[in-house]
């Protein structure tokens, strides 16, 4: 029982990473309308910046985290600005913006490799929470429980933002049709920039406390975080948040158990298997609107 | 003579490898052109891979029927996916035969009888230059009959608008299922000539790396002539040699940059018919237009 516990912990725990990560991912994908291969890497750079601020500038741990966070939104920007704004006006649809997405792909992982020399980084045990917290007579590790939090607050705050507000309806209108957004008196160039800006800032969050949660912080830690985030997505439904999050936390609770109580040889195997099934059977995913059409 | 010795033994292997990633190239034209973006072909090349390299290793079979077989194989495997995929509409399909892509590699790493695990399969024998040569030459000869055929046609009716296709009496659903039958036994060619270029072959043969790199060659290329294709490999292939050559620090970011800068300079790739159109119809309307200026001068 006592194990039984705390792996379930563990995989609503790793379950959150691919999901904070997949929140930031299906943002784009349902707003912009792209699929963006070099999501990752936004996760990758996050977590090096936040390693080198409390590395070599000495930052405390939140700081270094928020640090991490405004690179990956600000990098999110760069990419949009350089990479999909100039074809946006030329109507090569899903297909240009991907080859692009996978010219900056090569370029922001080559780069990551030469900022961390070629090798794993580990944050220093002292610069983070590290310790084991004791709730109701179970031991959970303190960062788990970070990890845990951050998905609740920024799954609740971007539903709010995109459910509730006048910039959320902006962002949906944006996703829906950009010409008639526009025609609504959407500013159509802010949404698209702030929405790059918060997509970057969710996966980059999810990069840094990744690369602490599992001591590697390289540009193979937004590999990793793309897949299982990509496959939380689509389980979920990308048109939701709330979906995302739960898929990624059932995707992390299963992987656990599969590799505890099966074989973890077929770990990679059910998640993706999982993906296949919703993708061909229920495309909308978990919590997906009933018609998704982009003309 | 000594020249192209040189640059036969310079370059030598990157012209293979250009060859070798022309099959995938046009087995993802082959579906691009009737509008479905799909990366299953990497599936289909495993299974094609594998295939003809078991074939060849376990039981002896000559290289051509092996790859032979593996374009059947391929073939086979496309049909169950284009069964399951082609309901789905676009966005769909094409993260649908990305998690495909993902999970090939996990059913490959879990099959060791088949596929030799994590630890590869050595390929015997290896396919000569010739063979090469003459097998991407039969499927480009396919590939341009096809695009002056009645089908060639409806593909593009499809690739530009279903909805008017259907009212034109083309299927959609029929044009599409055949592109993706094409697409797998390219495909699977292309898997099993990887197979014996490389003479070892792992589940991470066939993996993301792959369909990025069919993808980016087919766009690159321009996804509206076949010969696009085959271009766009011969670009993306030979782009990480000569950066290396420029510049060797970082010759993975300077192909990036290129990447980046063809596609948007460059957005219907290299070889675009309809700009061949419209240069020629410039052309035309420059000499009409100097012939009615001419007029009442004379």
């Amino acid at each position: 029982m006592q194990l039984f516990l705390e792996q379930t912990i563990n995989g609503v725990a790793l379950g959150s990473l691919y999901a904070l990560f997949g929140v930031g991912f299906g943002l784009v994908f349902a707003t912009l309308g792209i699929l963006n291969a070099a999501h990752g890497c936004y996760a990758s750079w996050a977590a090096i910046v936040g390693y080198y601020a409390v590395e070599s500038v000495g930052l405390p741990f939140p700081v270094a985290i928020l640090a991490g966070v405004i690179a990956g939104g600000a990098i999110a920007i760069i990419v949009d600005q350089i990479a999909f704004q100039p074809l946006r006006d030329r109507g090569t649809g899903l297909l240009g913006a991907l080859i692009t997405s996978i010219g900056f792909w090569i370029i922001l992982d080559s780069l990551a490799g030469f900022a961390t020399g070629q090798q794993s980084l580990a944050f220093p045990a002292a610069s983070y929470p590290s310790g084991m917290t004791s709730i109701a007579g179970l031991r959970v590790p303190t960062m788990q429980i970070v990890v845990i939090v951050a998905l609740a607050v920024c799954t609740v705050g971007i539903y709010l933002l995109i459910q509730k507000t006048r910039v959320g309806a902006a962002m949906r209108a944006v996703g829906w049709n950009p010409v008639s957004a526009s025609l609504g008196g959407v500013n159509s160039r802010m949404v698209i920039l702030l929405t790059a800006f918060l997509a970057g800032a969710t996966s980059g969050l999810a990069g840094v406390l990744g690369g602490i949660a599992t001591s590697n912080v390289s540009f193979t830690l937004g590999e990793g975080l793309m897949l299982k985030g990509f496959a939380a997505v689509v389980v979920g439904g990308f048109d939701d948040v709330r979906g995302t999050a739960i898929a990624g936390i059932c995707l992390g609770v299963i992987e656990v158990f599969v590799a505890q109580y099966l074989s973890t040889s077929l770990r990679d195997g059910i998640t993706y298997s999982l993906l296949l099934i919703f993708l061909v059977v229920r495309p909308r995913g978990l919590f997906g609107s009933a018609s998704f059409q982009r003309a | 003579m000594q020249t192209l010795l040189d640059f036969w033994a310079g370059y030598g292997s990157t012209v293979v490898f250009a060859m070798v990633n022309s099959f995938f190239a046009l087995s993802a034209y082959a579906v691009l052109s009737t509008g479905v973006l799909s990366f299953a072909t990497v599936a289909f090349a495993a299974v094609g891979g594998f295939l003809a390299a078991q074939m060849v290793g376990k039981f002896g079979m000559p290289l051509p029927a092996a790859v032979a077989l593996a374009g059947l194989g391929g073939g086979l495997a496309s049909a169950l996916v284009a069964a399951a995929f082609l309901k789905l509409e676009s966005h769909w399909m094409a993260l649908a035969s990305l998690a495909l892509v993902l999970i090939t590699r996990v059913v490959a790493l879990n099959a060791p009888a088949l596929t030799g695990g994590v630890n590869g399969l050595v390929v015997p024998q290896r396919i000569s230059f010739l063979q090469l040569l003459v097998l991407l030459a039969v499927v480009a000869l396919v590939f341009h009959r096809l695009s002056r055929s009645w089908y060639g046609l409806a593909a593009r009716a499809v690739r530009e608008d279903p909805a008017v296709a259907s009212t034109m009496g083309v299927s959609p659903y029929r044009i599409q299922f055949t592109a993706f039958l094409i697409s797998g036994v390219v495909g699977g060619i292309g898997g099993a000539a990887l197979a014996f270029t490389l003479q070892f072959i792992s589940p991470e043969t066939y993996f993301i790396g792959l369909a990025f790199t069919m993808i980016a060659s087919t766009v690159l290329g321009g996804s509206f002539h076949w010969v696009g294709s085959l271009i766009g490999a011969a670009v993306f292939t030979a782009l990480p040699v000569t950066m290396q050559a420029i510049v060797p620090q970082i010759e993975d970011v300077a192909k990036g940059v290129a990447l980046l800068l063809i596609m948007i300079f460059l957005p219907r790739g290299l070889i675009d018919p309809r700009a061949w159109g419209l240069r020629r119809a410039a052309r035309a309307r420059q000499v009409a237009g100097g012939a009615t200026q001419a007029e009442p001068h004379g």
